[in-house]
């Protein structure tokens, strides 16, 4: 269980980046440019580790932890995912972790930009939580609405499929489907909703007193986070094909993430950022046929 | 929210290729009328300054060591390729040459300095005596700059002081 | 062993700030084209960062100004080590063509040291990338400083008080040396 655990660990850590870096490419070719190579954002990170590191900002001390504590809550969160074989962890956690372990990934952005505490990075991350506050919930009722029809909060019984398991056509799974794919851009802080921490063409966002290591922390966080979420949307609500002897069910496992990650390129390439204002009134649309849809599977549908 | 309009732009930019240029692998050609860096030609120059009078960054510099000789200094910081320099030549030996690729470490790298003599007649020793007072001037050597440091002096000597003609401005820094 | 590892990266992924002290924004324009698609710059590894604490290389261009040297002054410092400044233009490497007008303090390296200068006004993007390059270490400079002497001095000089006739000759009789 550990060493499945620490698979899922090394494999996350490996792939992120080359993630990273077929987003950054494609991102080039459909602007009709040669982009970075595909193993530029290794080069970033190791750079990023070796300048200096320039402690400023309000509490440093925070800021220490907080570099940590971000790619830790990624880290933990891929433990519990899974990918391709059985999740490792399932038995330590159930669907309420999860959900916990989501939005700690959230709030690490915003510790990280009060702990800075400069103008820009203020302003960043209240626009952080404005739209962590119409986001997380999309998820946690995807993750609830699986777990009222399989009757349980396990792991393993929510994660594969369990939003459709309804007899006749699932109607809470088909339209949590479809709003998970119109707000995903926002879960991995891609355009257009890339409002507070990717910001650092408009105003710097909360990460702008951080250098050296403890960017390159928080930039493997965000890159981490690409897949993890992915991951977890695959297994939600595209498990097929993950019941599949060993090296064809994880080869198809990882080929549906890299196959989201290019669905999420092709939407953050042609589109620009929203305003605060117009991302709240798009998610509240949402929410609301979010809240519809639990309803509706509360009866059974 | 026009999803069309999203495809027919990411497949304009599909269609398009990859339009950028191999630039330090592959040479890249330039216009006829490029100006680049301008390239003096000793063995024609005569000495009579006019490039320096009319550079309008103040970037030649002209020092006359005694009667006969006259040091030509080019230096490349702060020129803007404008032309002037090589227009007013009379003898046409400054060339607006092709080359745009200057990048250096140093600084002092562009420089270009001419060191000319100025003709005497062999019989006397004399310079040529010109017709007019104001082309006297010019032969009897009126450029003081200042080559070690750089600088264009705004005074004849006659009248130069011990101090430098311009204050260095002190920057205040908390 | 990683420290190696980290310091050879450093030529292979630069985060760019572009910090403009009063110029004209002819070279800004440049600089822009630089990563558009046509000259992308992007392949590089360069990437345009917002903040000049994820920086690696600032480009500065426009003179010093007395407004803006302690602002420049304060941006110099705030970027972690290694790092480099680029001058870029005619402005920032020598003070441009107001050099000597009251609000210039002078090139961008009487505030801050200057690794490596692009002159042009402005430079074409082609010869911004070429100056990225040689700092990179993919290409040689190109220049090189030049002297001419027309004629090795010193050179006899000749004063008409030392001329002496001779039968129908006219001597030299003492060659004052310069």
């Amino acid at each position: 269980m550990i060493a499945g655990g620490l698979a899922n660990v090394a494999m996350v850590l490996l792939v992120a980046p080359l993630c990273e870096g077929v987003l950054r490419k494609v991102t080039a070719r459909l602007q009709s440019r040669r982009g970075p190579p595909l193993s530029q954002p290794y080069f970033d990170l190791l750079k990023l580790l070796g300048k200096e590191d320039i402690e400023s900002g309000e509490s440093p001390a925070l800021q220490r932890f907080v570099a940590r504590l971000s790619l830790a809550a990624a880290l933990t969160l891929a433990c519990l995912v899974p990918m391709g074989f059985p999740a490792p962890m399932n038995g330590a956690g159930d669907v309420i972790l999860l959900i916990y372990l989501l939005t700690l990934c959230g709030i690490s952005t915003l510790l990280g930009g009060l702990a800075a505490g400069s103008t820009y990075s203020l302003l960043g991350i209240g626009r952080e939580m404005m739209t962590m506050i119409a986001l997380e919930p999309l998820f946690a009722i995807a993750l609830l609405i699986g777990a009222i029809h399989a009757r349980s909060f396990r792991l393993d019984a929510v994660l594969n499929g369990s939003v459709y398991a309804v007899p006749g056509i699932p109607w809470s799974g088909l339209i949590l489907l479809v709003i998970m794919v119109l707000s995903f851009q926002a879960f991995v802080q891609r355009m257009p909703f890339d409002i507070s921490g990717a910001e650092t063409e408009i105003m710097e966002g909360p990460l702008v007193e951080y250098s050296g290591p403890k960017l390159a922390l928080f930039k493997y966080a965000q890159m981490a986070r690409l897949v993890i979420h992915s991951g977890l949307f695959v297994a939600l609500f595209a498990p097929w094909g993950s019941g599949l002897a060993f090296p064809l069910g994880w080869l198809l496992f990882w080929a549906k993430v890299l196959a989201l990650v290019l669905l999420v390129t092709a939407v953050a390439a042609t589109h620009a950022r929203y305003r605060i204002d117009q991302a709240i009134r798009y998610f509240a649309g949402l929410l609301a046929a979010a809240f519809a849809a639990l309803a509706l599977a509360g009866y059974g549908y | 929210m026009s999803m069309i309009s999203k495809f027919k732009e990411a497949i304009i930019g599909l269609k398009a290729g990859c339009v950028t240029l191999h630039y330090p692998a592959q040479p890249r050609p330039v216009a006829e009328n490029f100006r680049g860096r301008p390239i003096f030609d000793a063995q024609k120059c005569i000495g009579c300054a006019g490039c320096a009078n009319n550079c309008p960054a103040r970037e030649i510099l002209v020092l006359d060591v005694c009667q006969e000789i006259r040091i030509l200094k080019y230096l490349g910081r702060r020129c803007t390729y404008c032309g002037r320099c090589a227009d007013v030549c009379p003898e046409k030996a400054i060339t607006m040459s092709h080359e745009f690729e200057t990048a250096t470490n140093k600084i002092g790298d562009l420089h270009q300095r001419l060191d000319l003599f100025m003709s005497t007649c062999q019989r006397c020793g004399r310079c040529f005596k010109e017709s007019s007072p104001l082309e006297q001037l010019k032969l009897k050597g009126y450029r003081f700059d200042d080559l070690d440091h750089e600088r264009w002096i705004f005074r004849s000597r006659a009248y130069l002081e011990a101090e430098p003609v311009v204050d260095d401005i002190k920057i205040e820094l908390d | 062993m990683l420290k190696n590892l980290c310091q050879k990266m450093f030529g292979r992924s630069l985060w760019v700030y572009h910090a403009n002290s009063g110029g004209c924004n002819g070279c800004d324009i440049e600089v822009l084209n630089v990563l558009t698609p046509y000259y992308d710059v992007e392949r590089f590894g360069i990437k345009l960062v917002g903040s000049p604490r994820h920086a690696d290389v600032m480009l500065c261009q426009g003179p010093a100004l007395r407004a803006t040297a302690r602002a420049l002054r304060y941006a110099y410092e705030a970027m972690p080590a290694p790092k480099l400044v680029f001058a870029i233009g005619g402005c920032a490497c020598g003070g441009g063509i107001w050099h000597d007008t009251y609000a210039v303090l002078g090139p961008v390296e009487t505030v801050i040291p200057v690794n490596f200068y692009i002159p042009g006004c402005p430079p074409r993007p082609e010869a911004i990338i070429y100056g990225v390059a040689v700092a990179v270490g993919l290409v040689d400079k190109k220049v090189a400083p030049v002297e001419f002497k027309q004629l090795p001095l010193p050179i006899p000089r000749y004063h008409p008080a030392d001329l002496t006739g001779r039968d129908e000759m006219v001597v030299y009789e003492k060659a004052e040396k310069i």
